[in-house]
């Protein structure tokens, strides 16, 4: 993962973070709906320093669509970072609105979320609920932001225009380890719209991932859920390596040892909001 | 299944059987020796795929 930035970008990184310190310290106190991606990793971080532990706290919403292995890497980042962290069972798979799978599945999982955490930030007098939306994100189809907006959650990086690569920057100057990390959206989104999310699909996919990762493949990766087939999308430079027969057979062998009956390779490789181009979804 | 896409592929040197779901097109193939592994390749069974009104088109990986 590329995080070079020119010496202006640089500058100009460093300017969004001090006007980040200054809508933080005008606040006085936040929640950070925290995952442990990039994003709010980076905010949590930095609100930690400019405000403090008694004034901050990191919260983590968890389901079956939250990975196992993404609560591990927030877990760490909180201890190595000194942020205070909290976790959160949230119920959003016992919403039929839910999981039924519909476009707006989004709005329906962080209306569940920011419910589950605007008592607790009452509860502990913290001013504000915060979360680790960028700039960039506002030009994709995210109807996760309409709950945030209408929960009063405020989004301080898109506001001030942090871009994801500056995001990545920062993190790497900071020594906040996943500052390269690939996004990692939860696990129903491997499902097409209208194909129910339940907790076994959800642990399919991301046995199938983790297999996938051991067996060394890094970088942007997904594995969409299609009923009985599994389709693996991979980073455009990693296709010729594993379209050779005997890799094939190593996807193979991983993906249904997970669960699937049948395996394909996505010839186009990896696309971020692949299922929404599937399903015919754009951004509004 | 797809036959205007199955010939195209035939055409481009792939043998395979298109299942079709939905937008997606699987492709099965007769031989574990499509040779996919060549980008060009790959770009034009793409080409092919998204003429016929696929989105998505992937191999599946046979036993």
């Amino acid at each position: 993962m590329d995080a070079a930035v020119s010496v202006s970008e640089g500058a100009t990184a460093a300017h969004k973070e001090r006007q980040l310190d200054a809508w933080l310290r005008e606040q006085g106190s936040v929640l950070v709906g925290y995952s442990g991606g990039v994003d709010s990793a980076y905010l949590a971080c930095v609100a930690r320093d400019v405000l403090g532990r008694e004034n901050m706290l990191a919260v983590v919403g968890r389901s079956a669509a939250y990975p196992q292995q993404q609560w591990d890497h927030a877990v760490a980042v909180a201890e190595r970072f000194d942020l205070p962290l909290v976790d959160l069972p949230t119920d959003e798979l016992d919403n039929p609105l839910y999981a039924a799978n519909p476009t707006n599945r989004c709005f329906h999982c962080k209306t569940v979320l920011w419910h589950t955490l605007l008592p607790l930030a009452a509860q502990r007098g913290l001013a504000v609920v915060v979360d680790g939306t960028n700039a960039d994100d506002i030009a994709d189809y995210r109807p996760g932001q309409r709950a945030a907006s209408e929960h009063g959650v405020r989004s301080p990086l898109a506001e001030i225009g942090f871009t994801k690569s500056e995001i990545r920057a920062l993190s790497r100057g900071r020594g906040i380890p996943g500052w390269a990390n690939p996004s990692s959206p939860c696990l129903a989104s491997r499902l097409p719209y209208g194909f129910e999310v339940t907790t076994a699909r959800l642990a399919q996919v991301e046995r199938a991932e983790a297999a996938l990762r051991a067996l060394g493949i890094g970088g942007d990766m997904r594995v969409r859920h299609h009923g009985d087939l599994a389709r693996i999308e991979l980073e455009q430079n990693e296709l010729t390596r594993w379209l050779a027969p005997a890799a094939r057979r190593a996807l193979r062998l991983a993906v249904v040892s997970s669960g699937f009956q049948r395996v394909a390779l996505d010839l186009r490789g990896f696309r971020s909001g692949s299922l929404n181009v599937l399903s015919g979804v754009t951004a509004a | 299944m797809n036959e205007a896409l199955e010939r195209a592929l035939v055409e481009a040197g792939i043998a395979a059987r298109v299942e079709v779901r939905e937008r997606l097109a699987v492709l099965i193939p007769h031989a574990e020796n499509a040779n996919l592994t060549s980008e060009p390749l790959r770009r034009a069974v793409v080409a092919l795929a998204a003429e016929r009104g696929f989105t998505h088109v992937a191999l599946e990986l046979l036993d």
